[in-house]
């Protein structure tokens, strides 16, 4: 894919990639923050978040967030 | 009246500070986004797939493929991501055991179970409206040229069948203890209504109608006047519902 191509998405490309970022920051700082989780690992949660793309995040907020 | 207030303020707090409306509102701006570039590139990828000899041709795609796929996610993973969400309106609240000082200082049930219906409505509201601009924008910016009938409505209709839906949750969250159970039963329900879809007699009153003719809606192949019989039953099974989760809700053992 050369870079006219890319250029036409960059309306798309952009706020899809804040979104993703502004999702994955949350979700770190909320796992860094708060060491109790209903299952799984720090290390386990930090990688889930920072590496499967929006599920990721959405996954650790509904199901692995302990209660506090 | 003060104690529903009071009630759907600390909902809307629960919401915020339990990542609940961030994530939808997310999922749902995801989506919206989504929708236009997928119609877009979707004959790009497709073409790409097919190996050397084979010629596959595709129609340049459309405004219509936009609102496809818009109607598709939104009710196929929106809904699903939604009901998923608020599986545990009541049975957290419950297992907790955090309803039951309110309670008793004199909080009446039946504020609790409306404003909880409202929070989970105004929460569907917000997220569709978001999906829906987005897309809306985004088809625009793609498809200019490209004419959709009867737009707004059928996103009213998809609205609609959401409120339905989230009212059957609210009576089945009543029914149950645990959130699976809250989940089982809403399944049922949208089960029933897609075995009842077989028979064509019914698609007139089936209120999952609101939910597949939205695409005959804007292609102009279904008549907006159809459907007004499956809005009233939706509006009324609604009704029903969440009365009857109110009714169940006061009787309950908490």
């Amino acid at each position: 894919m050369d870079l006219a191509v890319l250029k036409e998405y960059f309306p798309f490309l952009i706020p899809l990639i804040i979104l993703q970022i502004v999702l994955s920051i949350t979700a770190l700082i909320h796992v860094l923050r708060h060491p109790r989780y209903r299952f799984g690992n720090k290390v386990m949660w930090v990688l889930v978040v920072l590496f499967i793309q929006f599920i990721g995040p959405a996954l650790y907020f509904a199901l692995g967030r302990g209660e506090e | 009246m003060t104690g529903y207030l009071a009630f759907l303020k600390k909902e809307v707090i629960e919401y915020i500070r339990t990542y609940k409306l961030f994530i939808m509102l997310i999922v749902f701006a995801v989506f919206g986004i989504t929708n236009p570039l997928m119609a877009k590139l979707m004959p790009e990828i497709l073409e790409s797939l097919a190996t050397d000899g084979v010629i596959i041709t595709f129609p340049e795609p459309t405004a219509y493929d936009a609102w496809t796929q818009f109607f598709k996610n939104a009710t196929q993973i929106g809904l699903v991501v939604i009901v998923i969400l608020f599986s545990g309106i009541l049975s957290s609240e419950l297992s907790k055991g955090t309803l039951i000082n309110l309670l008793t200082k004199g909080l009446s049930r039946t504020a609790v179970i409306l404003s909880k219906f409202t929070c989970m409505v105004m929460a569907w509201t917000v997220s569709i409206a978001l999906c829906f601009g987005l897309t809306y924008g985004y088809t625009m910016y793609l498809f200019p040229e490209d004419q959709t009938s009867n737009l707004l409505f059928s996103v009213l209709c998809l609205w609609l069948f959401g409120l339905f839906l989230l009212a059957a949750l609210l009576f089945s969250a009543s029914l149950t203890k645990s959130n699976y159970g809250c989940l089982l039963i809403t399944g049922v329900v949208v089960l029933v209504c897609m075995l009842m879809n077989i028979i064509p007699a019914l698609h007139k009153y089936n209120p999952i109608s609101l939910s597949t003719d939205n695409i005959g809606l804007i292609v102009n192949s279904i008549d907006v006047t159809s459907l007004y019989s499956v809005i009233l039953i939706s509006c009324l099974l609604s009704l029903i519902f969440v009365s009857l989760s109110v009714l169940i809700f006061r009787k309950k053992q908490l």
